[in-house]
């Protein structure tokens, strides 16, 4: 080995993030099937039930698609909290937290058969997820405590604070045995719009777009990026990195607890601790795993989205719906191996006196 | 005679105590030597769930904390690879040996959720009512003790050994151990695996004595509070421990609060722990002023220009 040396590549791919997602994908699958062959089952066959259940249908597409719209929101929130270098591990907590505020908001006003009641309610829930974060961005941004586990304790707070609702002033009588907060009125379901397909999926496109121009198109991006990426350079352009750092992460928070409400409106149709089954961890997979591009989060999110369909549906033929976790876990690894060779080429030692 | 109340709430921060305690030091030394490992959480999981597993089938505690221990380690190795030996970024890697870590376990330990362990790691000396100070130290089992012994080895080895010492160089200047020759892959890979074998033996602990049964997500965010308590610890291992006591101290005064006449609601009582660590490390963080005691190459990956 002592012969070869590491040297970093001058120009990568432009597509090299791509390229290696798919390789991580294609190892991932490799990974599952021999998972899936332990346990006596044949691969083939247990990926093609997921594929046809997952997306073979108008209905089985738009389970999926409506599973994309939690993994998309709170993903790009982790992307926008990325412009300033910080990390989001506490999207699972705005998701609950965006579907609390929600409910509070609801609970407290009197309802109304109006698009933008329904538009209040989700506003309700952004600014539920951007409370979640404040004491992690403002303690960052003040006194510098680490977020990441700032924000990963909350999510452990978010959901003892659910589970206290649920179980006490919230708890719906009707529901016995199932710990849960009364339903909300039909009146403010969000409208399907083909299938299954809830018209949350257009809001995630909208949030996608915005997301998208915030990050690569706005000057607050831009400003952003400069302060996640030198303090020096931030100072002498005259850019307040704390402001930065504090403003993304309340807008992050936010696109998180907005996943919350929409899964309230137009999947749970009330508080319960089904509000988000991971889904801010998956985040921040495909967060990770698309270089925190929006356009890539939007693609990799309907992806996981109905791998996490395959999954759920595999579980009636015995097989354990966290094969599509593991193989979601494992697609990163194996990108993050793939980029290497992207990054990096090994040479032979030249030998120069 | 002390009051048997106290008895019993010594007993439990102990065991809450081991449990974080372990598993931080694991983190510390993978910290020092300039690798992050956010995936504590997950190898806790791994360690407990294999463990557990071994002994069911085997019936040989002995075996299951090996086990545990190793299959622990060997999955912190994917940590090391990629971070390593691929340089890549290790919060990303890290965060994602814990998702991996803990589907991957409730995979394997599908089939042994709720089935009960014959064997149990028992006290070291048998005490049958202890009520003394004394006796609680002494009616701990082997994890416990072992413990300590890991606490003293550790920063024995830190402070006095020539490889802690070069451990603790490359954590902080990597261009200069570098060109002292040290083996910073090496270094590096090895103390990311005995952090991992450190999370495996306080899974074990877990699952052989601590609870002890196998169920989904029972690492309730431990491995998070390990880290945090690393950054209590200003990474030095006493101090680590000492952090590790008052946490330990915090979960189990928890559900005992309403015995000594507070008014609290069990799920209000069950997040108090997370609560009390965000206001620790804020604290912390204020008093501190900046200097923590961080490694101060931690997190960056090393790569040698060739010229």
């Amino acid at each position: 080995m002592n012969n070869y040396i590491l040297s970093k590549k001058l120009f990568r791919n432009e597509l090299s993030t791509f390229y290696s997602f798919l390789i991580g994908f294609i190892i991932a699958l490799f990974v599952g099937s021999l998972i899936l062959l332990i346990q006596d089952k044949n691969p083939i066959d247990v990926f093609s039930l997921m594929l046809k259940l997952s997306v073979g249908s108008i209905n089985s597409l738009s389970n999926s698609l409506n599973k994309a719209i939690p993994l998309i929101l709170a993903g790009l929130g982790i992307s926008i909290i990325n412009s300033v270098r910080l990390w989001n591990i506490g999207a699972e907590g705005q998701i609950f937290m965006g579907a609390l505020a929600l409910n509070f908001f609801y609970i407290n006003s009197s309802i109304q058969n109006s698009a933008l009641y329904i538009f209040l309610l989700l506003t309700a829930s952004f600014i539920g997820g951007s409370i979640c974060i404040l004491i992690p961005a403002l303690t960052k941004v003040l006194f510098g405590v680490n977020e990441i586990i700032t924000t990963l304790l909350t999510n452990y707070i978010v959901f003892g604070l659910t589970i206290y609702l649920i179980n006490g002033v919230w708890k719906d009588p009707a529901s016995l045995n199932f710990p849960a907060a009364a339903y909300v009125s039909e009146l403010v379901y969000l409208p399907i719009i083909v299938g299954k397909l809830s018209s949350g999926f257009l809001i995630c496109i909208i949030f996608t777009l915005l997301a998208f121009y915030i990050k690569d198109k706005s000057v607050f991006g831009y400003e952003m990026r400069i302060a996640g990426g030198s303090e020096l350079t931030a100072i002498y352009a005259g850019i307040s990195a704390k402001q930065k750092a504090f403003l993304a992460m309340l807008i992050g928070g936010g696109f998180a607890g907005l996943a919350g409400g929409i899964e309230l409106l137009s999947q749970t149709h009330r508080v319960s601790t089904g509000i988000s089954q991971g889904f801010g961890y998956t985040a921040i997979i495909v967060a990770a795993i698309t270089g925190m591009r929006p356009l890539g989060i939007f693609l990799v999110g309907c992806l996981f989205g109905a791998l996490t369909i395959g999954g759920s549906v595999i579980q009636t033929i015995g097989v354990s719906s966290y094969i599509a976790e593991i193989i979601q876990a494992t697609t990163l690894f194996g990108a993050l191996v793939a980029q290497f060779f992207f990054s990096y080429e090994i040479k032979k030692k030249v030998e120069n006196g | 005679m002390v009051d048997i109340q106290f008895i019993g709430l010594l007993n439990a921060t102990l065991q809450a105590a081991t449990l974080l305690f372990i598993a931080a030091l694991g983190e510390l030394i993978t910290e020092k030597s300039g690798i992050l490992n956010l995936g504590v959480e997950g190898m806790i999981s791994i360690g407990a769930v294999s463990g557990f597993i071994a002994a069911i089938n085997t019936g040989s505690l002995f075996f299951a904390i090996i086990i545990g221990v190793l299959s622990a380690s060997v999955f912190a190795s994917i940590h090391a690879f990629v971070t390593v030996v691929l340089k890549q970024d290790q919060t990303v890697s890290g965060l994602i040996l814990t998702i991996l870590g803990l589907s991957l376990s409730s995979l394997i330990g599908k089939k042994y959720v709720g089935k009960k362990l014959d064997v149990k790691l028992e006290s070291v000396v048998n005490i049958a009512e202890p009520d003394s100070i004394l006796d609680i130290f002494l009616s701990q089992n082997i994890i416990f003790y072992l413990g300590i012994l890991l606490m003293v080895a550790t920063a024995y080895v830190l402070k006095r050994t020539m490889f802690g010492r070069r451990l603790e160089a490359i954590g902080e200047d990597l261009k200069s151990s570098d060109s002292m020759g040290l083996k910073i892959a090496k270094t590096q890979f090895i103390a990311t695996c005995v952090g991992g074998a450190f999370a495996g033996l306080s899974g074990v602990y877990l699952t052989l004595s601590y609870v002890p049964y196998w169920t989904d997500g029972m690492t309730a965010g431990r491995g998070w509070i390990a880290l945090a308590l690393v950054i209590f610890g200003g990474w030095k291992p006493y101090r680590t421990a000492f952090g590790a006591l008052l946490f330990g101290f915090l979960e189990a005064l928890g559900p005992r609060l309403q015995t000594y006449g507070f008014e609290m609601s069990p799920y209000i009582v069950k997040i108090t722990p997370y609560i009390i660590t965000i206001l620790v490390l804020i604290l912390l963080t204020i008093f501190k002023n900046g200097d923590t005691g961080a490694p101060r190459n931690i997190g960056i990956p090393f790569f040698r220009e060739n010229r």
